[in-house]
């Protein structure tokens, strides 16, 4: 079952954008995280889409996102 | 395949240029299924090992994407690069940079008008229930890339400041980041022409529009990818280094667009709105950081008929990329150099964008190769990009590594050296300390002139030119015959 909790940032509550059929079956869906904008799809590997299974190098922090900065500033 | 000058000026779309490249043995179509991740970006990197002779790749079963294709390494080889540019496959490195270098500034730009209504990119029109996701074949390039990218799209704008200028509108390559099913993000930073619409834009409040073009004549992302003058329209200048003619059409929100193009997603600027963006497996070899970056909202697509969805690989070199701007990163800084140095017979800015440079020059005196090397900084994309130069005399050939590792075991004194420090640096080399500012590295690998002291070992001077350059083909034909 495709799980709404995104690998990035653990916030629940991904949209879905997107699906994927074969001979009319969904074959994957494209999942949005509306909180640090990852976008998944639920047939990617493991180590990619998997908040156990995924590198924390790679780990956005939904509680401060005010680090991440903004370009292009007057 | 005689006449390959002319086939390669005939060629208007990516369509023309896949069949040329299928007729060389240089495009295949990849018909097994495969799985968007990680299947495409498997086969992409496999391909990408073969620098020189590496085919373009057209998928036509990707599962989830019935009837969808994508293409990817059509940039992606030099024997790709040549037939591009006219010549055949096995032309070396070296004679494909004089072969661009020979272009600059020579020709005449030849750009057509096609009405709206007869461009093949307006077959199809999408202007409700936008989903990029339903257009495009999309899978994540790189696989701790924050989302599904358009890594290879040629972005079209005008100056929001001054609509009616032909020049002043902007070409360029931007990564895209699908944001939502008509939305994303593009990534630039303030000097690039793209950056100086936005904050125009922002400043003034006005709206800035633009059309991203997937998919296009392969001149253009090859001859756009690197800036020109602002005022310099990009059409004009890859039609003038192709030699052959551009066909142009209005995008539906009025901005000059390639006729010929396979898609086209028409967006505008979501004045004074940011979105987190990244990280992004560039260049260099590394991820991009996660930053907030303007957001566009898709107003409408125009497709061919079946279009080709056409990517790129790009990450730790080889890849596409290296290919695909190298030459073209090179031939101006060689030109530049020559108005004030003559003594300079070629320049290697192959590798990762320039960070590394290789400048074959003829030393007028003791230590001018230095002289040349510190000219070579201050050229336009010397000041952020060459960080590591290495000097080597006109005899050497900068672009077959055989040679440059001959001057630097043989020629090189290590207290010899120049490091620069504290010197402007592009951000994204991982290996900065603080991220835009480094060090830069001169190694002196040119022979020894009087006044230094020159030793008393003589060199052996082996055959070169012409004659020996036709052997050297000959025996490989001989090879290759042999096989047939």
């Amino acid at each position: 079952m495709t799980t709404t909790v995104c690998g990035r940032c653990k916030s629940s509550g991904a949209v879905t954008d997107h699906q994927g059929r074969q001979d009319g079956a969904v074959v994957w869906t494209i999942l949005r995280c509306p909180t640090c904008n990852f976008s998944w799809r639920d047939s990617e590997p493991a180590r990619a889409i998997d908040p156990a299974a995924r590198s924390a190098d790679f780990a956005v922090d939904a509680g401060d996102l005010q680090r991440y900065p903004k370009i292009l500033q007057q | 395949m005689n006449d390959l000058p002319n086939r390669a000026r005939s060629i208007s779309s990516l369509r023309d240029f896949l069949e040329l490249l299928e007729d060389s043995g240089q495009a295949i179509t990849w018909s097994d299924p495969v799985m968007p991740e990680p299947g495409v970006r498997n086969i992409a990197v496999a391909a990408s090992r073969d620098a020189n002779g590496a085919p373009a790749i057209v998928f036509d079963n990707i599962t989830g994407y019935p009837g969808k294709r994508l293409a990817v390494g059509v940039h992606g080889s030099w024997d790709n690069i040549a037939l591009l540019l006219g010549r055949p496959k096995g032309t070396t490195i070296r004679e494909l940079f004089f072969e661009i270098a020979g272009r600059w500034g020579d020709q005449e730009a030849q750009i057509s008008v096609v009405p709206e209504a007869q461009a093949p990119v307006h077959e199809c029109r999408i202007e409700q229930d936008i989903n990029l996701y339903d257009v495009l074949p999309v899978y994540r390039i790189n696989e701790y890339d924050g989302g599904f990218y358009i890594g290879k799209a040629s972005v079209a704008s005008r100056d929001p400041l001054d609509p009616d200028n032909f020049g002043k509108q902007n070409v360029g390559i931007y990564r895209l980041q699908i944001q939502g099913p008509d939305s994303f993000t593009l990534m630039t930073i303030p000097s690039h022409d793209m950056g100086r619409q936005i904050m125009a834009a922002e400043r003034e409040g006005v709206p800035l529009k633009i059309a991203v073009m997937l998919g296009n004549h392969p001149g253009l992302a090859v001859f756009a990818a690197t800036p020109i003058g602002y005022e310099e329209s990009e059409y004009s200048y890859a039609s003038a280094m192709m030699g052959a003619p551009m066909r142009l059409t209005k995008s539906g929100n009025g901005i000059d667009i390639l006729a010929d193009s396979e898609i086209v997603i028409e967006a505008e600027l979501q004045l004074g709105e940011r979105e987190l963006e990244g990280p992004f497996g560039e260049f260099p070899g590394s991820y991009s950081g996660v930053r907030k970056a303007p957001i566009f909202k898709v107003t409408a697509v125009s497709h061919r008929r079946d279009p080709i969805f056409e990517n790129i690989y790009i990450g730790r070199g080889w890849t596409e990329h290296d290919t695909l701007i190298g030459l073209h990163t090179s031939a101006p800084i060689y030109a530049q150099l020559r108005e004030s140095f003559p003594e300079v017979t070629a320049v290697n800015a192959l590798y990762q964008h320039g960070l590394t440079g290789i400048i074959s020059v003829k030393n007028r005196m003791a230590g001018f190769a230095k002289t040349v090397a510190l000219r070579a900084l201050s050229t336009p994309h010397g000041v952020m990009y060459l960080k590591n130069l290495i000097m080597v005399d006109a005899d050497v050939d900068p672009f077959d590594l055989n040679q440059v590792m001959w001057a630097l075991s043989t020629r090189t004194r290590a207290d010899d050296i120049i490091v620069l420090p504290n010197m402007p640096a592009v951000p994204i080399d991982p290996s900065a300390v603080i991220p835009g500012k480094g060090h830069r590295l001169i190694i002196d690998a040119t022979s020894y002139l009087p006044p230094d002291p020159v030793g008393e070992a003589h060199l052996v001077t082996p055959p070169t030119g012409d004659e020996i350059d036709a052997l050297s083909k000959r025996i490989r034909e001989m090879q290759l015959g042999a096989l047939s």
